[in-house]
């Protein structure tokens, strides 16, 4: 099977702070991929720099479906096909989500896009969404949707999930799990990545890899999950690690 | 074509009602007394008046016009009468059958003499500066409604006004009244060609009655080289609602001046804007709010861009007399400033002298936010794409306010064009 996402050797720099130093990381089409990690080891980092976020200064390759994305603008990299679905995804006042869906329309020679919105909007229920503005007054679940709504309809080759589970109450993290499994597709590979482990009870990962300091350091089967829960990230790079996350939500929307 | 003088006044004001003879007489006096505003007065901090009154002439006869009910018109999809003032005269006028009385200014007061008295002149002062005395010294014609008591007008009226000769000024006053437990709404436009170097200064009085509710929707669109100094007026009274939404896209430098007085127990006033400069236009506006019954509410909501050379002006008052408690007051005043060289004011201002009230502001300046970009980014739109949506998603939410949604949709398309434009152009990003 080809590789939806192939990273190498991404090191990525904050001002004068590193904070990636050399992540690799290949997520094969039709596969669903964890990316878990103490606080500060880097996660939502690599998401923004493989997304193209400006202030970062990053160096590495990151492949989308056999294209490098690495030094290409923003729309550019979702063109390419990027997705990311944020961890708090901004509100963006006056601009309904069927303005945002009209113009990721005009932006993508796809035949198949008016068919998705109208599938997607019927199948997650986002008909009472379309004319809010994109992510105003919506709950921390309501946003979530919105996001995996949109990821639906842009049909992307790699998805990336930020924290797809924080601030979600445990029906929350289900439903999403539910909508995880259910893109699974032979034309996309999805990349999670979370905090906590809890979201792995409700859906079946073909792999997990752990990373601490700004790297991969151990990558394997879902039975890492188990262990992480047991012994936490302290054994996997010589002491310098933080014990796991307690298995706490967060308040409802943060 | 005629200077502004005293003889320039007695034509104007050949065929007035006494009571407006008596008014226009006051105000020449003061026209003659009172010098050009200066910037040191606050009313007109930080704008420069480059032009004097006197550059300017009153033209007997209207230039060519573009023709009523084309443009903007057209977008609503009925009207209940219509009319066009050019160059301060009233060329066409269509005053249907809403059972209000509408129609030219001079007509009426012909046929009633009486029934504009309270309605014309009587609450914008003559000697506010000295372009309100000019306006009350040498305005001639304009458009006058009139609901009467219980008629409820479902269409809109819609007012057009033209500038269409070069080197001229004109007067046009528009006085509209709901009374007691009627309902109107009424759109005004503004508008002239890019080469039409005219100076325009109308005044706009609205009279609510008690249960009334008036809307009104003005739009400015002079042209490039048009000059306006507008005045507006509203007094409200018990229970009426005033709902008036003010679009700025046009002119060199267009000035409004608004006060509206909530004068009757449980009146409210609903004030929307939405302006927009670009090259070296200045766009003026300053609002007073004032509450004096028991139990008013009022929502001021104005957002503005600028970008190129261009300056807006907001600054808003909101006072609150001593015995009006209860009162729920709101301003809002947003602005995107869109290029280095443009600039925005933004002073809000709060005078309360009553204790059991609710009254706030909120005043914001800056450029397109930057998350938000990258969010739209994120989803595959390129960066002038995304910025041309953020543009219209500020401008839509005070858009969305405004008392007719088809006039509010024009001014959106306006709104977009003109930073395509400058986008097309590279002056923004």
């Amino acid at each position: 099977m080809s590789v939806a996402l192939q990273v190498s050797n991404v090191r990525a720099k904050y001002g004068d702070l590193e904070i990636l130093t050399g992540v690799d990381i290949d997520v094969p089409f039709g596969e669903v991929h964890v990316l878990m990690g103490p606080n500060g080891s880097g996660k939502s980092t690599l998401c923004h720099v493989l997304m193209g976020k400006s202030e970062y200064e990053a160096t590495g390759s990151a492949l989308v479906g056999g294209t490098e994305v690495m030094g290409l603008p923003v729309d550019e990299r979702a063109r390419a096909g990027l997705f990311e679905a944020f961890q708090y995804p901004v509100e963006v006042p006056g601009v309904s989500l069927n303005d945002l869906i009209d113009e990721m329309g005009e932006v993508r020679n796809d035949a198949g896009f008016a068919d998705r919105v109208a599938d997607m909007a019927d199948s997650l229920d986002m008909d009472r969404f379309l004319e809010r503005s994109v992510n105003g007054d919506l709950s921390g679940g309501e946003k979530k949707r919105s996001e995996m709504f949109q990821l639906a309809v842009a049909s992307p080759k790699v998805a990336i999930l930020d924290e797809i589970d924080s601030g979600l109450d445990i029906d929350a993290v289900r439903e999403v799990a539910g909508l995880v499994e259910q893109l699974r597709s032979p034309d996309l590979g999805v990349l999670i990545i979370t905090h906590y482990s809890r979201i792995l009870r409700y859906m079946k990962p073909d792999k997990i890899h752990v990373m601490v300091g700004g790297k991969v350091v151990r990558t394997g089967g879902p039975e890492i999950a188990a262990e992480l829960e047991a012994s936490g990230y302290v054994d996997l790079q010589n002491g310098d690690a933080t014990v796991p996350a307690p298995e706490v939500a967060t308040p409802f929307d943060v | 074509m005629k200077t502004l003088d005293s003889q320039a006044a007695a034509a104007a004001g050949a065929a007035d009602s006494p009571w407006r003879a008596d008014r226009r007489a006051t105000a020449v006096e003061y026209y003659e007394k009172l010098d050009m505003p200066s910037p040191s007065e606050e009313v007109w901090r930080y704008v420069d008046l480059d032009f004097a009154l006197d550059d300017y002439q009153i033209t007997d006869a209207s230039g060519d016009a573009h023709e009523l009910g084309v443009g903007i018109a057209a977008s609503l999809p009925q009207t209940a009468g219509s009319l066009l003032i050019v160059d301060g005269h009233v060329v066409d006028a269509e005053s249907g059958s809403s059972g209000a009385v509408f129609g030219s200014l001079r007509g009426i007061m012909g046929d009633q003499p009486d029934l504009l008295a309270p309605y014309v002149g009587a609450r914008i002062p003559a000697d506010l500066d000295k372009f309100a005395a000019a306006h009350a010294a040498f305005g001639s014609d304009g458009a006058a409604l009139v609901v009467p008591r219980g008629v409820v007008v479902e269409e809109p009226f819609f007012i057009d006004v033209q500038a269409a000769t070069s080197g001229t000024v004109a007067f046009p006053h528009i006085a509209l009244a709901a009374e007691e437990s009627s309902q109107a709404s009424v759109v005004v436009r503004y508008r002239s060609d890019d080469d039409i170097d005219a100076l325009v200064v109308p005044q706009l009085e609205l009279s609510v009655a008690a249960n009334a509710n008036l809307k009104v929707t003005v739009v400015q669109h002079w042209g490039r080289k048009t000059r306006s100094i507008g005045y507006a007026n509203a007094v409200v009274g018990r229970d009426g609602n005033v709902h008036l939404g003010e679009a700025g896209v046009g002119a060199l430098f267009s000035r409004l001046y608004l006060n509206v007085d909530l004068e009757g127990d449980g009146s409210s006033a609903n004030i929307v804007g939405a302006y927009f400069g670009d090259e070296s236009q200045t766009l003026d506006y300053r609002y007073f709010m004032h509450h004096a019954g028991l139990n008013t509410d009022s929502d001021m909501f104005l957002k503005g861009a600028v970008q190129d050379e261009s300056l807006s002006v907001f600054t808003g008052m909101i006072r609150i007399d001593e015995g009006a408690q209860k009162t729920n007051a709101y301003q809002t005043n947003r602005n995107l400033i869109l290029s280095d060289g443009a600039s925005a004011q933004s002073v809000p201002n709060l005078e309360i002298l009553a204790n059991d009230v609710r009254c706030g502001h909120g005043s914001t300046m800056g450029p397109l936010d930057d998350e938000q970009r990258y969010y739209l980014m994120s989803r595959g739109l390129d960066e002038l794409r995304s910025n041309r949506l953020l543009v219209h998603g500020f401008f839509n939410e005070a858009l969305t306010k405004f008392p007719e949604p088809a006039i509010a949709e024009v001014v959106a398309s306006w709104i977009d064009a003109k930073y395509r434009a400058a986008q097309e152009a590279g002056r923004v990003k």
